[in-house]
């Protein structure tokens, strides 16, 4: 081992001395092996005098060498990585480092041990931690030699206690009212609980014309919250043509003059589609230095890290591992990796997203043709596995519909866009001065951006999309579909805390739009058993009990809300078929009224968990699918 | 300042509705009425001032827009209604031809030539002021058509979704044009077949290819059915949902087709198939083939229009689908002879298809020049048709508006109507309104009458020895005899059933009798 300050050298010294894989024995390793060329060691030189991070990180997450073969020569060479996940610790010698500058090098400083610091390094020889330990603690070090993946394990799960609390409890001290801690407030329990007393005592003091006026209120509302979407989707479809941006402005893109994009990938138990996400974000076309891209891994997700761990050729992903903290939920991870992101613009994937190509491109060709206050660009959504089963082609009808003509519809509207799970690209300084995700709500996404709205800024939508794994299961399908009505219902008690005040800012327009699309969704699948319950009652069975309750003009109304509803949803989907030309699937779009009482289960049950478990992730399966073809996407 | 050019065509579309309400009601005046806008009055009266339950007139009454869109106008003039709601329709059709024109071509000419059509063509000017629901008809029919050649040329989901709606208030002003959709078949497959992604040009090989291999026929069966679907299921499906309020209802799927208290063309036709089988045996009748060529005869610019998408298979084909449905409409109801709404189907189309493609024509001068034949032309045959129209109603308005004089029939019913107005407020009367609507219509207080629509009536019709009241009973000269139980039968019946029963007659027309039973 080299000794390096105690010579006293100047700082150009230093330099060459820092200077990454030059001096580095552990690069001269990697050469003499075949693992990298000299070619890879000067980039890997110069992507590290970029991003500032140690050689060894970027040669192992900028895909210039897989672990495997970096463990290989190690241990060629006769280094031993040890397990260190449960070594002893020091916090007096943990306080004098930062999480940032341990996963920057990939080591970390653990206890102080017969005179030196034990410290565990991905690199043994990287000199500048090295003398960092020498300056900060003044011992020498004591080198453990293990797996990055393990030192960032160790180094999250020690050091990012500071960071995991910022991203639960940020929003929440900076803009309270935000945030979906608190499901009801207490005038929204009044009102809810008034408005329940006031039904019980209209049912007991006059059961007829209570029911009379709940029932016409409730399928009126039921068949103008469907108008409503028929009109958005109309409006959506005028524009189906238009290209918000062009292959050719694409073309002309440098990419020299590209900004960092971070790419952040939330993952829990996906080890099965690792492989998978390395290939599709392989075939993304943005130039790969300016690709941050983050791999958020929960702290007891060991099946996802050795995935990680298993690969035999190299990732492009930083593995960020974050610490166990409550909520365990994905707006909680993706607010954690914002810590480490050092992006101009942002955006998440699932696992087992393939977007388009060129999505990074034209999204920033898009941002650089909006007016400032755009500060969320969102992509379409849709399915590679649509004919797998009717779950995915339903799926997939409703995702074409929602993306290809309501998204749109809203965006000409004016009216605020509640985006989808995946694929919105944010601005990053604009995303963390909104306060980024709220790891409360379970539809962080659709609660984002009404918060836009209402902070004054606005969301496009482009003609790029992401192709997803469309829910084959149907137990799967409720869990996902219980999670985002429950976090429909949280964005909206959220969102009108102050119902005057949610109208100043995104205007009568806009707050009519939220209700009838955010509100109003998850009332319509509560009502809609109910409705056909009572049609089923009286047309089929024809029970007098009915006739006796509801007087003749009652019921052609709710006969005609009812059944026109339904017809409006089915054309709706059909609409969807269009665009994308899935012709194949417009049968299927009768099937919608079916596809609806599946979603009342998983609006109820949604109910039901937003009063006794608010926060409760429910996990969606991925890689369930046993379509696995890129190619069918691009059909 | 200059005004912009849809402040003018406010102004013209506004004097337009001036001079067709004027002449509206001053043919109102002289006494011209026909059965549509008698019924959609005597309906309109029940839903604002009958007593009972109104929920089958409300709902079931057809057509449902056209009845809504006379009522609309009945808080201004309740006997008016139907005529300021054809006037104003009809401007409001000539406003949304006007703009489409001035959008797409800047020479004044053919705005001059539409407005000179809708000045003077006597089907536009008996659209106008007959109070009939022709003018809906035509707004939606031209909505519909603009639409689809706008998706011809777009491509999106958009315009063909606008068609759809447009063409569900079509088929809800008038259920005959549900037929259209058949004729839509070869022009889907037309548009599936082109948009296939074949080498082969032309559209039989096209068409010999895709079905000859499996993916290809697939995919085009999918097409073809997806296309259809997004334009035709929203009509299909209303008219499903409509029935099921119907069978709901009133215990019949089609009662707004078949019932007299629903709908007041099944009587109508009848009516006419009676007299029409008297006519044919001194008069040609229509014949199913010559139909459209009575279109062309009625309208030549149908031909120009035509022409004008001589190079488009998909346009042509959508202006030929009107000549499908009055041929088959000429099959279906053999016995009736169509009237001139259909016949006015072609101007409209014929004017749309100007609109859309007069700007590419090169020679303008020798185009302004026949087309100006052609209107003039068009504007004598329009007369002619009119005048000798097999149907009494157009022949009427002819007369009316030349001569000056009034029909027997609305006489008729006019001179019951006075003498019932005249009875105390108390007095009830037993009216059938299957037919006696004519009557009812001009009726001041329309509670004085029992109806079918009211749960009295048939209690009423059982025992009027409990009723005290009047009935208006239908004599033999009237026209429509057959279709009312309210008869001198009715009386024999009751004559025989309750001997007692003291039957005055009150007041006497050729058509109608009135009796009071006094117990």
């Amino acid at each position: 081992m080299r000794n390096t300050l105690k010579e006293g050298l100047t700082a150009t010294d230093t330099d060459e001395i820092y200077s990454g894989t030059k001096n580095s024995s552990i690069f001269r390793l990697l050469m003499q092996d075949g693992f990298l060329t000299e070619q890879d060691c000067i980039k890997i030189d110069a992507y590290s005098a970029k991003i500032g991070s140690s050689a060894i990180k970027i040669a192992l997450t900028f895909g210039f060498i897989s672990r495997k073969n970096y463990e290989r020569s190690l241990t060629n060479a006769g280094y031993v990585l040890e397990q260190i996940r449960e070594e002893a610790y020091d916090e007096e010698v943990l306080n004098k480092i930062d999480l940032k500058f341990a996963d920057e090098r990939l080591a970390i400083p653990l206890r102080a041990e017969n005179n030196r610091i034990v410290t565990i390094m991905a690199d043994p020889d990287d000199q500048l931690f090295i003398d960092f330990i020498r300056l900060t603690y003044n011992m020498e070090p004591s080198i453990i030699v293990a797996s990055d993946l393990d030192i960032t394990w160790l180094s999250h799960k020690l050091l990012g206690q500071k960071y995991v609390k910022s991203a639960v409890f940020e929003l929440l001290n900076s803009d309270k009212g935000s945030s979906a801690l608190t499901t009801f407030t207490s005038k929204q329990l009044i009102f809810i609980f008034s408005l329940i007393g006031i039904i019980a005592a209209g049912l007991v003091l006059n059961f007829k014309v209570t029911s009379i006026i709940l029932n016409v209120f409730l399928s009126t509302f039921f068949l103008l919250t469907i108008t409503f979407k028929l009109f958005l989707s109309l409006v959506g479809s005028k524009f189906e043509l238009y290209q918000a941006v062009t292959k050719s402005e694409i073309k002309n893109i440098v990419d020299d003059e590209l900004p960092v994009y971070t790419i952040q990938l939330p993952v829990y138990k996906e080890d099965k589609l690792i492989k998978k996400l390395i290939w599709n974000l392989q075939s993304l076309d943005y130039p790969r230095d300016r690709l941050d891209i983050k791999l958020l891994i929960e702290e007891d997700d060991d099946q996802t890290l050795n995935a990680v761990r298993n690969l035999d050729f190299p990732a492009i992903f930083e593995v960020i591992v974050v610490p166990f903290h409550m909520p365990k939920t994905k707006p909680k991870a993706c607010n954690y990796g914002l810590h480490f992101s050092r992006g101009q613009y942002l955006t998440i994937y699932d696992a087992e997203d393939i977007p388009d190509t060129d999505q990074l491109k034209k999204v920033v060709a898009m941002f650089n043709k909006l007016p400032e206050e755009y500060i969320c660009v969102q992509c379409a959504l849709n399915y590679f596995n649509r004919n797998e089963n009717f779950l995915t082609r339903m799926f997939t009808l409703e995702y074409s519909y929602w993306f290809d003509y309501v998204l749109p519809g809203l965006d000409t509207l004016d009216i605020p866009i509640p985006l989808g799970g995946t694929s919105n690209h944010f601005k990053m300084a604009s995303l963390i001065e909104l306060g980024a995700w709220d790891p409360f709500n379970v539809t962080e996404d659709a609660d984002l951006g009404v918060r836009a709205y209402a902070k004054g800024h606005k969301i496009a939508v482009i003609n790029s999309t992401t192709y997803e794994e469309a829910n084959n299961d149907f137990s799967n399908w409720i869990r996902q579909r219980s999670r985002w009505i429950k976090g429909y219902m949280q964005t909206y008690l959220v969102h009108m805390r102050d119902p005057i005040g949610l109208i100043r800012k995104i205007g009568f327009k806009g707050f009519l739009g939220f209700n009838f699309f955010v509100g109003a969704t998850p009332i319509m699948f509560l009502i809609n058993p109910i409705l056909i319950l009572i049609f089923i009652g009286y047309v089929v069975f024809d029970l007098g009990i009915i006739r006796t309750i509801f007087p003749d003009w009652v019921l052609f109304i709710s006969i005609f809300n009812l059944m026109v509803g339904n017809i409006l949803m089915i054309y709706v989907n059909m609409m969807a078929v269009f665009k994308r030309r899935y012709y194949e699937l417009i049968l299927f779009a009768i099937a919608n009224p079916l596809y609806w009482l599946m979603h009342s289960i998983a609006a109820y049950k949604g109910l039901y968990q937003l009063i006794v478990n608010p926060f409760y992730w429910e996990k969606t399966n991925h890689g369930l699918s046993k379509v696995n073809n890129q190619n069918n996407a691009a059909k | 300042m200059k005004l912009s050019k849809s402040y003018y065509l406010v102004i013209i579309t506004f004097i337009l509705a001036v001079y067709y309400i004027f002449v509206g009601v001053y043919l109102n005046k002289l006494g011209y009425s026909n059965y549509e806008s008698l019924f959609y009055i005597e309906k309109g009266k029940i839903i604002s001032h009958g007593l009972g339950n109104k929920l089958r007139v409300m709902g079931l009454t057809s057509p449902l827009l056209p009845f809504y869109g006379s009522y609309l106008f009945s808080f201004f003039n309740p006997i008016l209604a139907p005529v300021l709601a054809s006037a104003v329709g009809t401007a409001l059709l000539f406003y949304i031809m006007a703009s489409s024109m001035v959008k797409r071509n800047k020479d004044n000419f053919y705005l001059f030539l539409l407005v000179i059509l809708f000045t003077l063509h006597p089907g536009l000017i008996y659209t106008a002021c007959s109070g009939k629901s022709i003018y809906m008809v035509l707004i939606f029919f031209f909505l519909f058509f603009l639409n689809m050649l706008r998706f011809y040329n777009s491509n999106t989901t958009y315009h063909i979704s606008i068609a759809s709606i447009f063409f569900v208030m079509l088929v809800f002003s008038d259920y005959k044009c549900i037929w259209l959709a058949l004729f839509f078949i070869p022009l889907v497959l037309s548009i599936a077949i082109h948009s296939l992604n074949l080498s082969e040009k032309e559209s039989v090989f096209r068409l010999h290819l895709s079905f000859n291999n499996p993916s290809l026929r697939r995919k085009l069966v999918n097409k073809t059915f997806s296309i259809y679907s997004i334009i035709f299921i929203l009509p299909i499906a209303s008219i499903a949902i409509y029935k099921v309020l119907n069978l709901t209802h009133a215990d019949d799927l089609n009662y707004f087709l078949e019932s007299p208290y629903a709908t007041w063309n099944i009587i109508a036709d009848k009516f006419e198939y009676s007299l029409t089988s008297v006519a044919s045996r001194y008069a040609i009748p229509e014949i199913s083939v010559l139909v459209s060529l009575k279109a062309i005869v009625f309208c030549p610019m149908i031909i120009l229009a035509i022409y004008l998408f001589k190079q488009n298979t998909y346009q042509i084909l959508t202006l030929l689908t009107p000549f499908g449905l009055i041929e088959f409409l000429k099959v279906k109801y053999d016995g009736v002879n169509l009237v001139y709404e259909y016949y006015l189907l072609f101007l409209i189309l014929a004017l749309l298809c100007i609109i859309f493609r007069v700007r590419f024509i090169r020679n303008q001068r020798a185009l302004k020049l026949g087309l100006a034949i052609v209107v003039a032309v068009q504007l004598y045959i329009g007369f002619i048709f009119l005048s000798k129209s097999y149907i009494p109603e157009e022949n009427n308005f002819a007369n009316v508006l030349l001569h000056r004089t009034s029909n027997k029939i609305g006489e008729q019913n006019r001179e019951m109507s006075d003498y019932i107005n005249t009875l105390p407020e108390s007095d009830k009367i037993l009216v059938d309104d299957a037919i006696a609507y004519p009557v009812a219509c001009y009726v001041k207080d329309i509670s004085k009458l029992t109806m079918p629509y009211q749960a009295s009536y048939l209690s009423a019709i059982e025992a009027p020895e409990k009723y005290n009241g009047y009935v208006l009973i239908a004599n033999e000269s009237n026209p429509m005899l057959g279709y009312t139980q309210l008869t001198d039968f009715y009386l024999d019946g009751i004559r025989r059933k309750n001997p007692k029963l003291n039957i005055y007659k009150i007041y006497v027309t050729d058509y109608w009798t009135l009796y009071r039973m006094i117990d």
